[in-house]
């Protein structure tokens, strides 16, 4: 708690702190459920973890102390690796075409269309679907051998893949999913964003005879780029934990080749199909100093943008 | 939009919230003390934890009729059942009297002390009703008995007869036992069918072969002092088998559980397939236009079983002795023939294999009585040992065997470094041992 102004005497200050602290108590009140709830639910878990990645747990018996030997078994095993550059290729396949995309429909929402709401609802409609409907339906598009992909190839003459039996169409299916989700999502941020860009701007580039892709990479573009970094940002966030998308499409194992094995889906296999609990935990930790990494280099970028 | 909460209708509806989570953990069951004797005129609460079609409903709703000094309450645990189970064991709070576990029953083994030794209250009485290799599934190596039989999953093959009778092959499924009575055979069969329908695959994944050939096996990949097995002949051979229904092309490679297996069963191109008497349903709804045209009979290889499920009670429970009597009657072998007729419950009481109600033409198989095939796989199953390492065992294999059949991988090399893998997980986990 923090009390400031302590007045001379200790006994009249102490009192005074109490008083104070009382007429706080209120307010104190009101935002304890927060802290109450993070507590329960947020820091004890994070601490939890740290210790059970110290110890071999299947969840019912005894733990048992194995010191550093999670993490020693976490560096050497080839299986963590994949799921790290698995995660890190479709991140990369699905963030930038997402992101391209929803500019290019901001930018035209934005423009004076008739039925724009009915348009903002419909880009987005996919981001609060249930996901796991959406994991079924990708399902039976990227289908090898009767999928709906399949037919188009076949009906145009093309040779049908076997998408998720093959390495790179099972990323692409993952992060085709992830595109469809979320380019409506970013959409509409970037369509706030873009409001936000007083109309003179655009006004005086037009006096002075601009195109409309002229305008788009000077104006718009430039004028965007906080809200650019803050969707990259939630990107990678929403990246690095990328889980329910692969589980549905192929399975907890990661599809053939391992191919779609995410790391939160790789911690989920670890913990809970084979119960290996601290190995679980200790994924987590790996996955952790990962995400750090990736936000000093968020952070980097930000900072430079901002120096700009 | 929506209209915001006045501050009287949110304290409301909070405390409603409160008071309803309150009454939620007075139901439930609470962490061990000292066992509660049962008046006669007083219920005691029994918590049952099971999953959607595990347990027809209708039968527990008559538990509270048939004992008067019971009051069962049945809760269907959703999603991830064994997580949840887990999560309640490990915080030794709400953990319930009475729950269901699944085939994996083999790794609760090292954690018995968590469940009541079933045979302390007499299950030895009722032992001779149920078939012996799934009772034996149930009891731990040292004679502890965990799970008290649910159903079963008996094997046989699944073929379509109209495109075996095209192809010039026998069809009618006595005939089709016996011509196929090794897997061998069966691939030769398959290797006629396909020189003769070329458009067709013979069996659905090799994945599905080598399961099926293990889920024929007394021996698995653990012994019962906890010597790993997996290395051994029973196991190459339904490796080298696997190999070679992929090097002959019989496999139509669409994995089970998936929508292209559906479009796969749906649209004729596959012809036949191994699977437990639980595919039937999923067959029935992913292929309606095949309506007919199927038949089944003995596996090649012999009989097998898929799956299963278990009844055990937790050490937390007060009334373990009450909470035996329920599991028993529940599952008692008109019961389990009532599961059968209501939600397709494969019983494991052999006695009630010869009811009419189990035996009757099907249409969907062509007219076939296909319970006289699963019965008999189901009496002729070799009891197995599952071993308490078999859930990080057993997914290495299919996944290496994916690998050979979806890319290319090299057969010998990825059963060595199947080998390799399962020794490292094992070792990390102090379980391997030779």
């Amino acid at each position: 708690m923090s009390v400031t102004g302590i007045a001379t005497g200790r006994e009249e200050g102490k009192g005074r702190t109490w008083q104070r602290a009382a007429g706080y108590l209120p307010v104190y009140a009101s935002i304890a459920p927060f802290y109450i709830l993070f507590a329960v639910f947020g820091l004890f878990p994070i601490f939890f973890s740290l210790y059970i990645s110290f110890h071999s747990w299947d969840g019912i018996g005894p733990m048992r102390f194995v010191g550093l030997e999670q993490f020693e078994y976490l560096v050497t095993d080839n299986n963590f690796w994949i799921s790290i550059v698995n995660t890190l290729v479709i991140w990369i396949m699905s963030t930038i075409p997402m992101l391209f995309l929803a500019l290019v429909i901001a930018f035209l929402l934005n423009s004076q269309i008739r039925y724009r709401g009915a348009y903002r609802v419909a880009y987005f409609i996919p981001n609060v679907t249930s996901i796991v409907a959406i994991a079924i339906i990708f399902g039976s598009i990227f289908g090898n051998h009767f999928g709906l992909l399949n037919s188009v190839l076949h009906a145009i003459g093309l040779h049908q893949v076997q998408w998720l039996n093959n390495p790179w169409g099972i990323k692409v299916a993952i992060a085709s999913m992830v595109v469809w989700r979320w380019t409506g999502y970013n959409a509409i941020i970037y369509l706030a964003g873009l409001q936000s860009i007083p109309g003179v701007l655009y006004e005086a580039a037009r006096v002075d005879g601009a195109s409309t892709p002229q305008i788009f990479f000077r104006i718009t573009i430039p004028l965007l780029r906080p809200v650019i970094l803050f969707t990259v940002i939630t990107s990678t966030i929403g990246g690095m934990q990328l889980f329910t998308e692969p589980q549905i499409l192929v399975g907890n194992s990661g599809g053939p080749g391992q191919a779609g094995l995410t790391m939160v889906l790789y911690l989920y296999q670890q913990a809970f199909t084979k119960n290996l609990f601290g190995y679980g935990a200790a994924i987590g930790w790996g996955l952790f100093v990962i995400i750090v990494l990736f936000s000093a280099i968020n952070w980097r970028v930000v900072q430079r943008a901002g120096v700009r | 939009m929506s209209r915001s909460l006045t501050r009287r209708e949110f304290l409301k509806a909070a405390s409603a919230g409160i008071v309803g989570s309150a009454l939620l953990g007075s139901t439930a069951c609470s962490s061990p003390a000292s066992p509660q004797r049962a008046s006669a005129n007083q219920r005691v609460t029994l918590n049952l934890w099971y999953w959607n079609r595990s347990i027809d409903d209708k039968i527990l709703a008559q538990v509270d009729q048939q004992f008067p000094n019971v009051h069962l309450v049945p809760q269907k645990i959703g999603g991830d059942f064994k997580a949840k189970l887990l999560v309640s064991l490990a915080g030794h709070a709400y953990v319930p009297d009475i729950t269901g576990i699944n085939a994996d029953i083999s790794t609760y083994f090292p954690d018995k002390d968590q469940f009541y030794n079933l045979y302390d209250f007499g299950a030895h009485k009722v032992q001779r009703e149920y078939l012996k290799w799934k009772w034996d599934e149930g009891v731990t190596p040292g004679g502890y008995m965990i799970g008290y039989p649910m159903d079963t999953g008996p094997t046989a093959l699944f073929y379509r007869y109209d495109l075996l009778e095209k192809a010039g092959l026998p069809s009618d499924p006595d005939e089709v036992a016996r011509a196929m009575p090794t897997w061998e055979a069966y691939f030769e069969a398959g290797r006629k069918f396909q020189a003769a329908m070329p458009h067709v695959h013979w069996l659905d994944d090799i994945t599905t072969v080598f399961t099926q050939i293990m889920a024929q096996s007394p021996k698995q990949y653990m012994d019962k002092e906890g010597r790993f097995i997996g290395d051994g002949e029973h196991v190459k051979r339904a490796w080298d088998l696997s190999v070679r229904a992929h090097q002959m092309d019989l496999s139509g490679n669409v994995a089970g559980f998936t929508t292209d297996w559906n479009a796969a069963m749906d649209n004729g191109s596959i012809a036949t397939f191994v699977g437990a008497v639980w595919m039937k349903l999923i067959l029935e709804q992913a292929a309606p236009d095949t309506k007919g045209k199927w038949h089944v009979c003995r596996a090649p290889g012999g009989a097998g079983n898929n799956g299963g499920s278990f009844l055990a009670v937790t050490k937390y429970s007060k009334h373990p002795k009450e909470a035996f009597e329920v599991i028993r009657w529940v599952q008692s072998p008109p019961h389990q023939l009532q599961a059968y007729v209501e939600i397709d419950l494969y019983p494991s009481a052999p006695s009630v294999y010869s009811s009419p109600k189990m035996n009757h033409p099907e249409a969907f198989y062509g007219g076939q009585n296909t319970n006289l095939v699963f019965s008999t796989s189901a009496r002729n199953v070799r009891p197995g040992y599952f071993g308490p390492g078999y859930d990080i065992i057993n997914p290495i294999y299919g996944q290496y065997l994916t690998n050979v059949e979806t890319q290319g991988a090299n057969p010998e090399a990825a059963w060595h470094a199947t080998l390799d893998e399962i020794k490292r997980q094992l070792s990390h986990q102090g379980m391997y041992k030779k």
